[in-house]
This record gives C-alpha cells, structure tokens and sequence, in this order.
C-alpha cells in the first residue's frame, strides 16, 4: 500500500515535472549582450527577481553577457561575433561598429518593431536627430536610448590659484594666455618648486571626427571658429576646417602655448589615466574635462584628499579674435541596441519587442534601474529615490549590490529622478558643497558647435593615413619639430588634398544634404 | 661550490658576480618602483621617486580591491584549471612531436619540418581563427582556450634539438635490448630531458597563466573568466570613470591598481620558478647517462 | 623506401595526434585565410565571398606609409634580436659560471620577473623613469646640468627606448632556455679542458658556446622567421603622434586601419605578407648557417 502511494506520487512527479518542462519549451530564448553598469561586479545573481518575471509575464529565457568594459574590447567581441555570423539576438553596440555590420547584412531593421512597443518609443526614441543616428537609408538599424548625455564637458580652472595670484577668470584667449602664464611661472601653489603647467591635455583622438590635436583642444580651436574637422554651418561653407584660414591661427596659437611652456608636457601622449593622474596631484590649472569624471565624489576625492582647499570650476571657453567661443562639437548621442538579422529571421522580433516595452514599464524600469523597492531604495509620491530606512549595504547604490542594476542603461533616459541619485550633491573635505550636475548644467549653456553631421560621414578607405597624415603634421607643427610658416602650410594642405581631401568633401557633403543635416 | 683555486679565477669570478649584480640592480630597481607603487597611497603617488616609502603609511587597499572581489576566487581557479589543463595537453602533443621529429632517419622530415613551419610564419589572423574555433562549437568552452594554443611551433623545433643532442648509443643500446620507442620515449628521452620539458612547460603555463585576449573573445559566461580577464575588467573600468556615478568598486588609484594586479600575475609564477630551477643542475644530462 | 617507412611506422604512430592538431587548428585558419584575396562578407562565409585578386595587398602596399612601416619595422625588430639575443646568451653564461649559488639563484628569479609585466605597466614605469618633468633619468640629467629630454616623445631616442626596454623586459626570461641548453653539456668536457689548463675563458669559448650553438641558431633563425612582428603591445602603449615617423609598425598601422574600418582581410593579408618575407629569411639563413656552422634550423 505504501508502496503504491510512493509510486502514485512518484508518478504525479513524473507528469507535473513532464508538463512544466513543456510549459519550459514555449519560452523564447534570448541572449542578450548587454552594456554592463558596472563590469567589473558581474552578473546579476542566477536568482535575480527580474529573471523570474521575464519568464513568466514574458515567456523569455533571458540569457545576459555583459560585455567587457573598454569600448575597444567591446568593439572586438562584438567585430569578431559579426564576422563569423554568430550575433547574439539583442546587443549594444556604438554607433561606427553597427554601421559596419549593418552595411554587412547583419543587423536588422527594426521599424517593424516600434509599434509592438508603443510606451518605449514614446519615451525612449523620440528624438529625430538621436533616429538619424542609427539610419540607412531612412531604415532604422538600431534602438537609440537617450541614456547617454550631451555636452558634458567643458573648460575648468584652479579657482584657487586665480585667488591665491590674484588674477581672474580669463575670458579672451588674451587672457587665457596671460593665466596660464601664471600658472605656469608664479608657484600658484606656493609650494616654492617650480612645477606647474597652465594647461593640460592629453591627446585623445579616434575617429576623422576629432583628428588633430583631438577633443581636449576644441575649446582652443573653437575660439577661432574652428572646433572638430568640418565646418557644418551651411552646405556653401561646407568644408574641412584645415581649410580656414583661422585654422592656421590656431595652430599658431597651440604653437605658442607649447613654445613658452604652459602646457603640461605630456600633451601629446595619448594617455588618460596620466593625464587625470596629474590634475590630481595638482600639475595644472586649467583643462577640458568630463563633468562627472572631475566633480563627482568617485573621482573628486583623491584631488580632495591632496587639495582640502582647491576647487576646479567650470568658465566659459575662452572668446576668440572674432569673438567666436566653442567647448566642443556637439554630436547626438545614444546607447545603440540593436537586434541581429538572424534574431528576427528566426521570429523572435516579438519576444524582444516585449522585453524592451516591459523595461520601459512602471515595473522594468525601477527593477532594473534601482532595484526592489523598499529592500534597495525608497520611492516618493512623485516617484523620487530615496535611501530613508534602507540598510546601507542593501541600497542599490551600495557595492553589493551593484550586480542587480546592471541593466540600468537600458532603462535609464536621464529624468530628473536618475540624475538626482546618479550625482548626489556631497560635502568635500573642508565642507563645501559639491554639486556635479552644476557643473553639467553649466556646461549645457556654455556655446557648443553643432555638428551631428560629423557623425554620418563615412572614413575614405584611406582614413588611418589621411588622419595619421594630418594628425602628424599638425602636432609636429605645434612641438616645433616642423617650422610652420607659408611655405610648409601649403606643403601640408597639398598633401591633404593628394590624400583625397577634396573627394571626401565632395562624398560628406552628399551624404549630409541627403541626410538633411546640411542645408 | 667550486673551489677558487687561482687569481684567474678570483677575478673571473669577481667580474662574472659584478656583471650579474649590476643586471640584478638595473633589473630590481623599476620593479621594486613598481611594488612600491602598489602600497602607495594615491596621495604621495609621483610626489617622490617612490623607492622609499615609509611602511607606516603603506596601504594594501589596491591588493583587497582585487583579493575581496566576490568573483577573484573562482576567477583563480579557472586560471589554474586552464593553466594545468593547457600545459598538460601542452605536452602531451610537443613531446612526441618533437621526439619523431628529432629522429634524423625518418622518411619524409624535409616534408614535415615544412608542415611545422608554414603555420609558424603564416599567422592568418583573428577572423580566420576564431571561425575555425566556433566552427567546432566551442565557444564558452575552457578547451577554445586551451586547445589552439596546444603547440607551439618554436617551443616544438627547440624540444626537438635538445632530443637531438641525446646520444645516439644510448638510444640503439636499450634498442638492442629490444625496448620500442614509447619506452625509450617514456624511459630514457623525457628523463633526460628534465631541464628542457620544465622549460617548455614553463613557457606554456605562462601563456596560458596570463593570456588575456582569446578568453575575452570565446568564454561569455561570467563563471568561466579566467583571473586576467576579471583583473583587466576592474582595471579598465576604473579606467572609464567618467562613468562610474557610485564609488562602488574604485576605491585606489588606478596606478596603484595597475601596480597591485601585476603582483597578483606574478606571485604564483614566482613561486613556481625555484621548483623548476632545482632540476636546472648542471650536467644533468650526462649524469643521467652516467647512473 | 617503403620499407623505411614501415620501420619508422611507431614514430608516425606519434605524430598522428599532433599532425591532426594541426590540421585542424593550424591549417584550418590557413584555409580560411583565403579571405585575403576575397571581399569577406559574414553572410555568405569565407567560402561563398567574391574574390577580388591582390585589392587587399594593394590597400597595403599603397599606403604613403608602407615603406616607412617596413622599415621602422624591421629596424625595430631587428634591434631587438641582435641586442637582445646575445645579452641573454651572456646572462646564461654568467649565471653558469658563478660560483655564489644562492646570488645566482635571486638573480635568476629576478631578472626573470619582468617578462610578467604588461606593457601597460611598463608604459607606467617607463614614464617613471624617462619623463622630462619628474621621470629618475631626466633628475639626473637636470642635476648634472643638462637640458631634460622627452625620451618618449622625441623622435630621435624613441626606437633607443623602444630596443632597451624590451631587452630589460625579456633578457632573463630569454635567458631561461639557454641554461637549459648550458646543463646538457658533458661536464666531462670541462674536466678534461681544466685538465689541459684551459683558461675560464677559453671553456666557455671552447665548450659552453659550441654546445649552445645549435639552441642559439634554432632561436635566432625562428625569431627571423617572425621579424615583421616587432612587438605590437610594447609600440602601441608607447607611442604618440610625435614619433610615428620612427615608431609606427606594420601591426600598428593594420590596428588603426581596423579601428577605423570593419577590414578583416586586410589583417589577414598583411599577415600573410609578413609570412612571405619571414619564409624568405628563414630559408636564406638556414642556408648561411649550415655552410659556416654545423647547425641550422632544418
């Protein structure tokens, strides 16, 4: 008899276990190649509360890779995948990369998967320009998230150098100078050595969009009406700005701040973790920086920790001869997800759609943007974050549990709750306040150059010598080991048009009127 | 010790013992620059030379940084399991390669020297390698890891000549006596050749022990990352800090963390190597035939 | 002939393994290099691509810079060799011959460390030591009177920089297989030779080189073989756009090539291109090696 029961419910077993693994068989597999959060804490525990929900309200087998956390790496994973047809369904990916596979056959079109999610476009792709980004054609190859941020950098200055010298914040490149002059001969950090710079940078350049001297000088060639490498104001001055004869101005004027020594050295040397090393340790005083990297409390702390009593500010990026000023090239921005073909051959355009709409849902975009509410973080009546009554090391903000927001960049769409708890306002060492999305928001309505454009046209085949030609010139010009004069200009325009210049003038300015970004 | 018998050789040796000091010395100063680096705090980094760093203010928050990740452990000992496996498998094909290759009678060598070194000077690059391993479907599999690099031509062709120095007598002899190859292999060539498998071995265990790049590309999960990829991730996410919006994991400076992961690399190779060199004695080999 | 092959029969027994091996993971990607003459697409894989003849060799040779890659290259690489090659065979020697065993036991492990260092950890110590502001070296020079120099970023110390610190990084690990080498040769030898009163020198002249002789051309003709590999990482991490005219290499070039564009073939091609000059010198020189010495490679 007991037996029996054994047996019956053995059976019992047998069947229910029978039928949920046929309930498991109609569940979409997806792999999903995410932009991690934060790499380094790995993945959200096998017992996540959101993989439970994405299977039984959506009917998904969520499979998560966060992807590596340098963007070259990320660019190989992803190349290397493309090139031997193994895309995973749904990755994110930059923008240059997805162009290529897309231009391959690999990516698919995913106008078709806008209306089956109706609350995520609404919110999060609604912005024309940020659609340019991921066309061809006028077809959509890719789901562009606003969660990355516009105009985040800008010009900073040692505020209490200028105090201790006496002097002001510069406004004219004349002034500009005249400070970094300073600087660089007055011991503004009256330590008796003489061993401060002016001016830092490093040099940080990848694509033809920031060939040259690279991004940390635009605010110096925008003062001259020349930031990044085209002038988009019009399709009539289309061109490249090596052309203008400002930009020769400028070169002179990079040439001088190199020859009378207010630069940090080291300008010309790719190298970001030195050069933020070094405004660290107090090298400079003025330089072009990423509001976050400088202002939060992450990085803010060890210049803290060194300076109890030096505070970098933001100014205006320093005003030009003809009264032109820039702290960059503004370009549009996205966290690209694309889908791959395959993905969508396979059917699984549905699947993916309702993942991304639930993300976009009350529920996705808290679970995965902060959390389990009232275990991670508390919610307000207008939907603010808060930490009251939360143990610390529960919070979602503290290390431990860092694996649980992974997802968080594929729900965040930068409103103001994010940016509240993403940049907290702290205290530093001698109690002022810090307030990191002040500096953001001054560097918003600092001028910027308005060139989207720039990130639709296409390198030539020839782009690795056309930039390291140009690249070389320019910086050789600068350190003096060319002289630069009418002659040695024109030796170097000549050979920027025997490198193709004019043809791939002639190429961008097509593209970009047919794009409708030049008119 | 051998005895110091003449003024020659005092000064020999005396010149010998300087040379190598003074390579000692031009070896361990950027490294103990380095090791230093790893216990400074970001406050004093590149305020000194950082040679001498007071110990009372040493801090080895860069080296638990690394050593309290939640994944360091398994991270470990995926690193050994690939290390171990990849050596073995290693070897196991080097050895007989290189044992039928340092066999000067053998029909058809001119032929396979050609085999080996074709592919030894023709590298075909990431794609075409990569197609061949997912081809076999192993990607997120420890073997697409270990099983490409399986032999490495070069330490293949330097096996073989150290084969090739052993006596022929002492091969025809246990021939005569009617042992077969794999005996002789098994019995006579591999214990004779200690120096030069612990060598080779060496090389292998090192690849493997810091190979970043090829576990990046084929091993997705999270469980199978071997200890570079996880110590590149911290150190390069550090790196991107524009992004970090928590003070969650970087807590030192980047330079310290560089510092500190090499240390991490290097303290087990370390501790590897005086094992190794003990069989390193000299005239091993004709001791060998001797016994 | 037949029956040779039937008695050597054992020994293809053992290379049955390795030979699959290699034909699988060696002479796969090989097959798949074909890509180099092709138009790769991923949709229809390395077999279906058109092909397009030499047009990625041409985007190669073509480039302004080819000519300064092959030579930068090359001059690199080569630098490296010949310093570094008999620097290692003199450690091995030195380490040999002394007397002090637990000396030459931490020198040995010592000089065996650095080869454990990235070259982005290098790239750190490098600045340590050479940058004109802070870096040992130039504190030196500044207090001898001197003008400080940007070893990194000036054109004419860079290749200096690039050759030592690869030397530094690689002579003791290099060393390794040449101790190895020195512990298979006959201590019978050196009795006999003391006997005879043969100098300390005149033994390692007489006996320790000879019996490395054939390691050290077996490692030299192979690192010939691969000459156009002249250290992608070290460059990488260390240059800047001052010294590309005598630091940008072949590898690097093909790296912001690929950057820029989605150009797997012409990685592969390159490769194979270096394969040809590297099959060229290894064949000449195994010829020179077996007309002035016993040794040589095959």
């Amino acid at each position: 008899m007991r037996k029996a029961i054994v047996l019956a419910l053995f059976a019992t077993f047998l069947v229910v276990g029978a039928m949920g693994a046929g309930a498991q068989a109609k569940l979409v597999d997806i792999d999903l190649w995410a932009l991690g959060a934060v790499t380094e804490a790995g993945n959200p525990p096998d017992n996540w509360v959101g993989y439970q929900i994405i299977r039984d309200k959506l009917g998904i087998n969520l499979h998560l890779v966060l992807e590596p956390s340098t963007p070259t790496d990320q660019d190989t994973k992803i190349s290397v995948a493309a090139a031997a047809n193994s895309l995973p369904d749904v990755f994110g990916v930059n923008r240059d990369m997805l162009m290529k596979i897309a231009k391959a056959g690999l990516v698919a079109q995913v106008d078709s998967l806008l209306p089956k999610m109706p609350m995520r476009t609404k919110i999060h792709y609604n912005d024309p320009v940020r659609t340019k980004l991921v066309q061809i054609s006028g077809k959509m190859y890719g789901l562009p998230d606003p969660g990355a941020m516009d105009r985040v950098e800008g010009v900073v200055i040692r505020k209490d150098w200028l105090d201790k010298l006496g002097l002001k914040a510069p406004k004219t490149l004349d002034e500009f100078m005249a400070v970094a002059k300073a600087f660089t001969e007055k011991d503004p950090d009256g330590n008796g050595q003489n061993d401060t710079y002016g001016f830092g940078a490093f040099y940080e350049s990848t694509g033809l969009s920031s060939a040259g001297f690279g991004r940390r000088f635009d605010c110096i060639l925008g003062a001259f009406g020349v930031a990044g490498m085209w002038n988009l104001d019009s399709a009539a001055k289309f061109q490249f700005n090596f052309r203008d004869p400002n930009f020769r101005k400028a070169v002179e004027f990079i040439k001088r701040m190199n020859d009378e020594k207010v630069m940090d050295p080291t300008w010309s040397a790719p190298n970001k973790d030195e050069f933020r090393a070094r405004w660290k340790q107090g090298k400079f005083g003025i330089m072009w920086e990423q509001f976050a990297a400088l202002h939060t409390q992450a990085n803010y702390k060890d210049f803290d920790k060194n300076f109890p009593n030096g505070e970098w500010v933001p100014i205006m990026p320093p005003v030009g001869p003809q009264a032109k000023s820039s702290n960059g090239i503004d370009i549009a921005q996205a966290r690209i997800y694309a889908v791959s073909a395959k993905a969508m051959k396979a059917g699984k355009g549905d699947a993916i759609a309702r993942l991304l709409e639930w993300m976009a849902s009350d529920e996705g975009y808290y679970l995965c943007g902060f959390g389990v509410e009232g275990v991670n973080y508390k919610k307000d009546a207008k939907g603010f974050i808060s930490f009251d009554g939360i143990a610390p090391e529960l919070a979602y903000t503290h290390k431990s549990q860092q694996p649980i927001t992974q997802l968080r960049n594929m729900v965040y769409i930068n409103n103001d709750i994010e940016l509240a708890v993403r940049y907290p306002t702290y205290k530093s060492q001698n109690g002022k306040t810090m307030d990191p999305l002040a500096t953001w928001k001054f560097f918003k309505n600092s001028p910027y150059t308005e060139s989207t454009g720039a990130g639709l046209i296409d390198p030539p085949s020839n782009a690795n010598d056309f930039k390291r030609y140009y690249d070389e010139n320019l910086i050789k010009f600068a350190l003096g080991q060319q002289p630069l004069n009418d002659q040695t200009w024109a030796d170097f325009m000549r050979g920027m048009d025997s490198l193709g210049a004019k043809d791939i003038e002639k190429a961008a300015k097509a593209k970009l009127i047919d794009a409708g970004l030049l008119d | 010790m051998k005895r110091i018998k003449s003024g020659e050789e005092l000064r020999f040796q005396l010149a010998t013992n300087l040379f190598l000091g003074l390579v000692l010395f031009i070896v361990i100063l950027p490294l103990w620059r380095v090791l230093m680096l790893s216990v400074t705090p970001f406050r004093y980094v590149d305020r000194s030379f950082g040679l001498l760093i007071n110990p009372s203010v040493w801090t080895f928050e860069a080296y638990s940084q690394f050593l309290s990740h939640p994944a360091f452990l398994h991270a470990f000992r995926n690193s050994l399991v690939i290390t171990f496996g990849g050596v073995a498998i290693s070897l196991f094909m080097t050895v007989p390669m290189a044992y039928a290759y340092s066999i000067r009678t053998l029909p058809g060598r001119k032929l396979l020297n050609a085999f080996a070194m074709i592919p030894f000077l023709f590298n075909p690059g990431l794609i075409p390698s990569y197609l061949v391993v997912t081809g076999l479907g192993l990607q997120d599999n420890l073997l697409a890891v270990m099983l490409p690099p399986a032999v490495g031509v070069a330490n293949m062709f330097i096996m073989r000549n150290f084969f090739q120095e052993i006596p022929q007598d002492l091969k025809e002899a246990a021939r005569v006596d009617g042992a077969g190859e794999f005996f002789i292999l098994m019995r006579i060539i591999i214990p004779l050749s200690m120096p030069i498998l612990l060598t080779i071995g060496l090389f292998y265990a090192v690849g493997h022990w810091n190979e970043f790049f090829t576990p990046l590309l084929y091993l997705n999960s999270a469980k199978l990352q071997p200890l570079p990829v996880l110590l590149r991730n911290i150190l390069m996410a550090v790196n991107m800090n524009e992004y970090i919006e928590y003070d969650a994991f970087s807590s030192s400076s980047v330079q310290s963390l560089k510092a500190a992961s090499i240390f991490i690399t290097m303290v087990p190779m370390m501790m590897a190597y005086p094992w190794i060199q003990k069989h390193f004695v000299k005239g091993s080999l004709a001791g060998g035939i001797k016994g | 002939m037949l029956r040779n092959v039937r008695k050597h029969a054992v020994f293809y027994v053992m290379l049955a393994l390795p030979v699959s091996y290699f034909l699988v993971f060696k002479y796969g990607p090989l097959v798949n290099a074909q890509i180099a003459f092709k138009d790769f697409s991923p949709l229809d894989g390395v077999w279906k691509s058109p092909w397009i003849g030499l047009g990625n060799f041409l985007t190669f040779f073509s480039s302004i810079y080819f000519w300064e890659l092959l030579r930068n290259t090359i001059g690199l690489s080569l630098g490296k060799l010949l310093l570094g090659l008999p620097l290692a065979v003199i450690l091995a020697i030195a380490l040999n011959e002394s007397a002090l065993r637990r000396f030459r036991r931490i020198v040995q492990t010592i000089t065996y460390l650095p080869h454990f260092l990235s070259w982005v950890v290098m790239y750190g110590v490098l600045l340590l030591l050479l940058s004109p502001d802070e870096g040992l070296l130039n504190a030196v020079i500044k207090a001898a009177g001197g003008q400080p120099i940007g070893f990194l970023y000036t054109p004419k110390w860079y290749p200096v920089v690039v050759i030592l610190s690869d030397v530094w990084k690689e002579v003791g690990w290099s060393a390794i297989i040449y101790l190895a080498a020195i512990t298979g040769i006959d201590p019978g030898l050196y009795e006999a030779a003391e006997v005879e009163g043969a100098s300390r020198l005149q033994r390692i002249r007489f006996i320790t080189l000879p019996g490395i002789l054939d390691v050290v051309i077996t490692i030299g003709l192979l690192r010939l073989g691969n000459v156009l590999d002249a250290g992608f990482h070290q460059i990488f991490v260390t240059y800047s756009v001052p010294v590309y005219s005598v630091g940008d290499i072949i590898d690097t070039w093909v790296y912001r090539q690929g950057v820029l564009d989605f150009q797997f073939s012409l990685a592969t091609a390159v490769g194979l291109f270096k394969g040809c000059i590297g099959l060229a010198l290894v064949l000449s020189f195994n010829r020179l090696a077996k007309r002035y010495t016993d040794s040589s490679l095959f």
